[in-house]
């Protein structure tokens, strides 16, 4: 049996963890933003860095007959942004692969 | 387009009409929902044609139409059910408590109790007789009651989820009184008038007008929607909301709903009487009803996508 005492502990250890995400609670927020005419695009912010975002794209690309993209940002990391009003999709996609839970997903815009 | 507003327009009317009497907030949270669902369920209202009058501005709109409708559809019968379930434990009650039971949740099956209680208080207001049965009705029920308890006392089996519930219910609404009558505080509001300016942008028109309604300040809501809505706007000289993009008023009634929901209505009692105060950079939401105090998400744009021409910004900069 250990003694909890002498064990090292790195205060950081989740601090570190969770800095590229930029909401504390892990949220996936998936906004929508109106282009020129009736296009959209659909951003997906706060996935974890975990995931391999050139893949999950290519599946979504792939799934939702669409165009996309992941672009790093300095600030919020890797957001995958795809064309087209996504947002139920991309929804139904992220719980079925088990990326995310549906309380999680966060979907902002109209 | 614009024909789905006219559309729309009226079949929202139509239900603010008939519901006025309706407490709404909970339904609005309960809802979050697109406007899929509210499209569908004002497909199906039954006599939209009639409201056509044009009392667009003074119509008062419920925020949550669709919860209602559905619930009213469903109230007939299920008094009826709760009735005679009521007089069958009553009949039942001296012999054996099973079989009742057993017709009770038969009848629950498709419908949840919470739900039924709901509607039971509704239909109070339809009418003074009702209302006396009614409580006629519940006096005998709490009598019922502690019959049960006292079976019960005897029997030493399990009781039923549906009669712990019940008799939760009987002693909630005998303690509080109001709130068995139904007067629970609605939370009423003009919907938010939406006009096209040109091909690219929007006004909202009464932006300020529902500020004040939600005793918010402009800037906040200006904030959370422009956020929401990943464009840029502003406020002109007479008010009015203009933003970059186009919308249709049920877009901005959704995104209206979520601010509500997040900024207006207390997070424990759900009534929107509260205030948000800043408090060294956070926000907190102090309810004036129940006292409670707890702090709000702040209003963050996230990742912004470009969407404008590149070669145009390049030689803005540049």
């Amino acid at each position: 049996m250990s003694i909890q005492n002498l064990n090292t502990f790195d205060p950081f250890a989740d601090a570190s963890k969770g800095a590229d995400d930029d909401v504390q609670d892990g949220l996936v927020h998936i906004r929508i933003q109106q282009r020129n005419g009736r296009k959209t695009l659909t951003t997906v912010q706060g996935l974890s860095s975990e995931y391999d975002l050139k893949k999950i794209v290519r599946a979504c690309k792939k799934e939702f007959a669409c165009n996309g993209t992941v672009i790093e940002h300095p600030e919020y990391g890797e957001v995958l942004q795809l064309q087209g009003d996504q947002r139920e999709n991309i929804c139904q996609w992220l719980t079925k692969a088990g990326l995310a839970k549906p309380d999680q997903l966060k979907v902002h815009g109209f | 387009m614009a024909e789905d507003e006219a559309f729309f327009d009226p079949t929202v009317k139509k239900k603010k009409k008939k519901k006025k009497a309706t407490f709404d907030v909970d339904a609005a949270l309960a809802e979050g929902n697109d406007n899929l669902d509210g499209n569908v369920i004002s497909g199906e209202n039954e006599s939209a044609p009639t409201a056509e009058d044009g009392d667009d501005n003074n119509a008062d709109i419920d925020l949550d139409f669709t919860k209602q409708k559905k619930k009213k559809k469903k109230k007939p019968f299920n008094t009826d059910d709760l009735e005679s379930a009521l007089n069958e434990v009553k009949d039942d009650n001296a012999t054996n408590d099973g079989g009742n039971q057993e017709d009770e949740l038969i009848e629950d099956d498709f419908d949840l109790d919470f739900n039924k209680l709901k509607k039971k208080k509704k239909s109070k207001k339809k009418d003074l007789d009702e209302i006396m049965a009614e409580v006629d009705e519940k006096t005998e029920d709490k009598e019922n009651v502690d019959d049960n308890s006292t079976t019960w006392l005897g029997s030493d089996r399990d009781y039923t989820y549906e009669e712990l519930l019940n008799r939760a219910f009987e002693i909630m609404r005998y303690k509080n009184p109001d709130m068995a009558s139904g007067k629970k505080q609605k939370f009423v509001m003009r919907p938010p008038q939406v006009v096209k300016i040109g091909a690219k942008k929007t006004s909202f028109a009464n932006f300020t007008e529902i500020c004040t309604t939600l005793h918010r300040q402009p800037k906040h809501l200006l904030d959370f929607l422009l956020a929401e809505l990943g464009t840029s706007g502003s406020v002109d000289g007479n008010s009015q909301l203009i933003i970059k993009g186009r919308f249709q008023q049920k877009q901005i009634e959704n995104v209206l709903r979520r601010y509500i929901k997040e900024y207006v209505t207390c997070h424990t009692c759900r009534s929107p009487d509260t205030i948000l105060q800043k408090d060294t950079r956070l926000f907190f939401l102090q309810c004036e009803t129940c006292g409670s105090r707890c702090s709000v998400a702040s209003i963050k744009s996230g990742f912004q996508a470009v969407t404008s021409k590149r070669a145009a910004m390049r030689a803005k900069t540049a």
